[in-house]
């Protein structure tokens, strides 16, 4: 689904990412770990053609991301706040999403109803704009709009962040069932080696821009992260 | 700690984006500010002259005292609009073991240097000198100078005070305002004399310096009514005062409905305009540039017609303007969010160029009244008018893609909001230049007429290319998105 080659990206000369090779698989679910600065945004960024490699290409369903703009409509994603249009009510934003993507307004009505346990009541008819939302119910309305073209590619960065315990939990739950029973490919980043153990079949530990583990997860994966993190 | 805040302050401001501009941009306003300020100055060294002018017989010390009075209130009521309250940003120091009434009086003496304060005092300074010195004495001129030090600084508690208090209650400044000029109207009948009143307040304060304790004991007075109400509201809500937020109802209009995405696009252009602080001032913006007319046209010495032109590029042109140069920068908040969603470009600034094309359409429309001019003002606008529409807005919007700059659209303290101005219309100078280049030919060849025509023709031809045009823009724009986006990023 998507594969990345050669790909390396400097800020003044410092390499800052370097990736020679790497494939995830359709339907794989693909976790990203690394301390600060380590280029899981960097990284992310770059599928997401939000900035340019310095070297080397990556592959969308066996297209540059950098040539045509074809993925964007089966990839979902949400990086951070500069995401979000935030003078828009999260229903405005929402439909604004659907509709550059030729959604109807039924299909974001049908689609926001199962998100009512998610958005636990925070976030729909609150009369607020989004910049008015605090930052757990910001990541709530990103996700969510990633979501909202039922796409078969997911990116998102350290979604679990700012999240309240329950959503968080909410959010696991999602992504697995976004993952079996829709078999979506999906890159996730988190600081939370718990959860993204759980989530994610396949761990890549990056460290200041390059690939060091590269795990099938399995019961010892926690363990081997941790003691990798162990300072 | 005072010069603790005062650092802090100072590097607030000095890295602050508004001044990350180019060096050449910072010196032209640099520059521009001191020829702005050289002129007050010379106001106040040649006032007495105009004064003398206007009344001949009258003493010129006692006349500018006659109007101090209502200048102050004026100068509240300017302050009320313009001013915009000190914001320091209390989140970073309230958690800190430092006292609150040092924080207070930080807020209170930053709020005391502030460019209101800093003008009259250019006025007044040198009339002090030029007049009162040579009229009366030096010692009757220091009274007087620090008298209006005092009141200077009494309006400027004064009105922090009021700012804090009635910022949702516009009407009552309204009420204010009228009350100024009822008795401005009222004086100039001689049914009330409170310009005689002013006269002989400021004329005795001057030769009484005892008495000065007076305005000083309302000063110090102002300035703990200030303290106090501030310290009953120390927290983080109340100290940075919002109006009050409510939901507009933009989202139920349905008339966009039938346009499919481009219409939701459109609409989301208006959310931005209207629901930033920064872009709204536009709007606000916008009359005057319709009003230009009124105050060249009627000016015999103004009827040359490339200066015309220029008039007519301006009026019909200008909302575009101050629209089409931000347009993307406006956006810089979400910018990241507008490239990695599927959102088509080309309809991007479709919806872009509709919103310039409406607001050129009804300048347009609003300026044909200035036909009571002569017929001539008529043609120069419309010719204009399609220059703006055909050429001038791709040309902008191509431009736009040059946006490096994030800006915080929640933002408009008054130092960003000015700068805005200056800069702004230096970088759209080449503009109107443009269009006068365009018809300079024909003028030397003794056809003026003519150039008017060709301006007019250009807009046409490249409207008849609207279609190529747009194209160009939209690929500029998809080759510079990356840069644009990471200067964005950075804040």
């Amino acid at each position: 689904m998507i594969e990345v080659k050669n790909l390396a990206k400097a800020y003044n000369g410092t390499v800052v990412l370097n990736i020679p090779e790497l494939k995830i698989e359709k339907g794989e679910s693909f976790g990203l770990v690394g301390n600060n600065g380590a280029g899981k945004t960097t990284f992310f960024r770059l599928i997401l053609d939000l900035i340019k490699a310095n070297k080397g290409e990556i592959y969308s369903k066996g297209i540059d991301v950098k040539k045509t703009t074809d993925w964007k409509s089966y990839t979902g994603s949400y990086i951070d706040e500069g995401f979000l249009i935030d003078f828009l009510t999260p229903e405005e934003y929402f439909d604004f999403i659907a509709s550059v993507n030729n959604l109807s307004k039924g299909d974001v009505k049908k689609f926001l109803d199962q998100f009512g346990d998610f958005f636990n009541g925070e976030i729909l008819g609150k009369k607020k704009y989004i910049r008015e939302l605090s930052r757990g119910n910001k990541q709530k309305v990103g996700i969510a709009a990633s979501l909202i073209t039922d796409p078969e590619i997911l990116v998102l960065d350290e979604p679990f962040a700012s999240l309240d315990p329950s959503t968080q939990i909410r959010l696991k739950n999602l992504l697995k069932q976004l993952q079996q029973e829709k078999n979506v490919t999906m890159l996730i980043s988190s600081h939370d080696l718990n959860h993204v153990t759980e989530v994610c079949e396949r761990i890549v530990i990056l460290d200041k821009g390059n690939m060091i583990h590269n795990i099938k997860t399995s019961s010892d994966t926690l363990k081997e992260l941790e003691s990798y993190f162990a300072v | 700690m005072f010069k603790c805040f005062l650092s802090h302050q100072w590097k607030e401001m000095t890295r602050s984006n508004f001044w990350q501009k180019s060096l050449v941009i910072n010196f032209i306003i640099g520059f521009l500010l001191l020829i702005m300020l050289s002129y007050l100055v010379l106001l106040g060294l040649f006032i007495d002259e105009i004064l003398k002018d206007i009344y001949p017989d009258g003493d010129t010390f006692v006349i500018f005292n006659s109007v101090l009075l209502y200048y102050l209130g004026i100068d509240l009521f300017v302050r009320f609009f313009l001013y915009s309250l000190p914001v320091i940003n209390i989140e970073s120091y309230l958690h800190l073991p430092v006292k609150k009434s040092k924080i207070i009086n930080f807020i209170l003496l930053k709020s005391s240097l502030n460019i209101f304060n800093v003008l009259p005092l250019l006025v007044f300074i040198p009339f002090a000198f030029k007049v009162i010195v040579v009229d009366y004495s030096g010692n009757i001129a220091l009274s007087w100078i620090i008298v209006m030090l005092i009141l200077i600084l009494n309006n400027s508690f004064l009105l922090h005070y009021l700012k804090r208090r009635f910022i949702d209650k516009p009407a009552i400044i309204g009420i204010f305002a009228l009350i100024i000029v009822a008795t401005m109207v009222l004086d100039k009948f001689d049914i009330i004399a409170l310009s005689d009143l002013s006269s002989q307040i400021f004329v005795f304060l001057s030769n009484n310096p005892f008495y000065i304790i007076i305005p000083f004991l309302i000063l110090i007075l102002v300035y703990g009514i200030n303290y106090s109400y501030l310290k009953s509201r120390m927290t983080i809500e109340d100290i940075n005062v919002k109006k009050q937020k409510k939901i507009d109802s933009l989202s139920r209009i349905k008339y966009f409905d039938s346009f499919g995405d481009l219409g939701e696009m459109i609409l989301l252009e208006i959310k931005l305009i209207w629901r930033n602080k920064r872009s709204r001032s536009i709007i606000n913006m916008s009359p005057l540039f319709l009003l230009y007319g009124l105050l060249l046209y009627p000016n015999e010495d103004m009827q040359e017609l490339g200066f015309l032109i220029f008039v007519g590029i301006f009026m019909t042109g200008g909302i575009m303007f101050n629209y089409g140069q931000y347009m993307l920068s406006w956006e810089s908040n979400y910018f990241d969010g507008i490239i990695a969603n599927n959102i088509d470009f080309q309809k991007h600034f479709r919806a872009k160029y509709i919103m310039i094309i409406s607001t050129v359409v009804i300048s347009y429309i609003l300026t044909i009244p200035y036909v009571y001019f002569g017929t001539k003002v008529l043609i120069i606008n419309t010719a204009t008018f399609l220059f703006n529409l055909g050429f001038l807005s791709f040309l902008l919007m191509y431009f736009s893609s040059s946006s490096r700059k994030r800006m915080d659209m929640s933002k408009s303290s008054a130092f960003n909001y000015q700068g805005l101005g200056a800069s702004n219309w230096i970088m759209i100078l080449p503009f109107f230049l443009l269009p006068i280049l365009i018809w300079v030919p024909f003028n030397l060849l003794g056809i003026p007429h003519w150039g008017i025509g060709a301006i007019g023709f250009i807009g046409i031809v490249s409207l008849a290319f609207h279609k190529s045009l747009m194209k160009i823009v939209v690929k500029r724009f998809e080759q510079k998105k990356h840069l644009i986006a990471e200067g964005f990023r950075e804040s």
